[in-house]
């Protein structure tokens, strides 16, 4: 900016924006003043925000709908609370009933998950899992013993699950899902921000290999295969982000097979 | 407890505009915002927040919506847009009309991450270091979808029909 012929696009988005110093902000308009063309597009830009302010303003005076209001909120969450918590205990029964009964389509033969495929059903179920907010998951994380329990006896593994509470994510819990040739153990994660990721495990022996990315459709899988499982993280979150949880995973989640 | 739901009670306005603004559906937008609450209140006692509680709220409620927009496209159905969200209160001309219905369908063309920054800046008056913090992205890269949505902007808008500028 002390070079008074380098004006860049970024500097007049923040003086349209109010993020310059008072100095600064001079020096654009002096810079303005000779460049009709500049002038004309802070002009564009400045009566953008007066549309949309025009568009969109008005709904922030409407007065809110009830059922918007936190308090009622809160007290609905009171009142539903005794409720939900029979209700969970109720699938509870189901699930463990489920659970001896053995799982539809075992017997059918599927050809060798390759990595792809493993990877595609992992992003599957996490697109079709995280949106959830009554039913994200069939066993509750802070009934961590069980899901262990419950989880390692189907993927016929010793499983631990991670802990990623260092890296700010807390388990929502997890379930278990038909994969192919195998079951699947689904453990979600979830960070102060309600942003989501999910671990995807199923019971495969092979050579340890590194870490796989692969992007699409604005979710990122980190892949891997552990001693006899293949892992598959995802989550719509940067890679760095997602790496560090894969490596936490990867050092805590396979403790040994059972076999 | 309650000082935490007052706090979130002076948001709500904001939440709804903001809402409004990337589904261009009122009642979609409520739904959000209604998720967003709801998780927010659930969350809090494990989450309690250690700063201000806007950008809190906001993120939760961008990554509900990124969720949302993720499971419409697996299940498409149709949803009604608002093409203008409201009947103007005062009596505009018909040009000043086009004029915003032009600049909500051209919104609604923008990627979705050069929306969200946006209309984070320029509808909620956030600063870069707030929105950039409520997207969890470098303030560079803010910048850089701010400029590049303005630029796409000022082209679908300009491209088609008349300067829709009134002059100041």
């Amino acid at each position: 900016m002390n070079d008074k012929t380098i004006i860049t696009e970024a500097d007049l988005n923040a003086y349209v924006d109010g993020e310059l110093p008072p100095a600064e902000q001079a020096e654009i308009e002096a810079y303005l003043a000779d460049h009709p063309a500049d002038r004309e597009r802070v002009a564009a830009w400045r009566d953008q925000e007066a549309t949309l302010r025009a568009l969109y303003g008005h709904v922030a005076e409407e007065t809110a709908p009830a059922r918007l209001s936190p308090h009622r909120i809160a007290m609905e969450r009171r009142r539903n609370f005794s409720r939900a918590a029979m209700a969970i205990a109720a699938s509870l029964v189901l699930v463990l009933l489920g659970g001896t009964g053995g799982w539809i389509g075992r017997g059918l033969v599927t050809p060798d998950a390759s990595q792809m495929t493993l990877v595609s059903e992992a992003e599957a179920a996490h697109a079709l899992y995280t949106p959830e907010v009554l039913h994200p998951v069939e066993v509750n994380g802070e009934d961590g013993a069980h899901l262990t329990k419950w989880l390692s006896k189907r993927l016929d593994r010793s499983l631990s699950i991670p802990d990623l509470s260092s890296e700010g994510f807390s388990l929502v819990g997890g379930r278990l899902l038909p994969a192919a040739g195998s079951a699947a153990a689904l453990l979600m994660y979830e960070n102060r921000d309600g942003a989501r990721v999910t671990l995807y495990v199923v019971p495969k022996s092979g050579q340890e290999t590194a870490m796989h990315f692969s992007t699409g459709d604005g979710l990122t899988a980190v892949s891997w295969q552990a001693e006899t499982l293949g892992c598959v993280l995802v989550g719509n979150l940067p890679r760095e982000t997602l790496l560090k949880l894969a490596k936490t995973s990867y050092g805590s989640l396979d403790s040994g097979s059972n076999a | 407890m309650s000082s935490f739901l007052d706090d979130i009670e002076t948001l709500v306005p904001a939440l709804r505009r903001y809402a409004r603004a990337l589904t261009r559906n009122a009642d979609q937008a409520d739904d959000l915002v209604q998720d967003c609450l709801e998780r927010a209140i659930a969350k809090q006692s494990l989450w309690r927040p250690i700063g201000p509680v806007r950008p809190w709220l906001f993120k939760i409620m961008i990554n509900l919506h990124r969720n949302d927009r993720r499971r419409r496209r697996s299940a498409p159905e149709y949803e009604a847009l608002d093409v203008l969200p409201f009947e103007p209160a005062s009596p505009a001309t018909q040009g000043a009309r086009l004029a915003l219905a032009e600049t909500a369908a051209a919104l609604d063309r923008l990627p979705a991450e050069q929306r969200e920054a946006l209309l984070l800046v320029a509808l909620e008056g956030m600063s870069y270091a707030e929105a950039a913090g409520v997207l969890d992205i470098p303030t560079g890269t803010l910048m850089s979808r701010i400029g590049r949505a303005r630029e796409a902007l000022r082209t679908m808008v300009d491209g088609t029909g008349p300067r829709l500028r009134s002059v100041k």
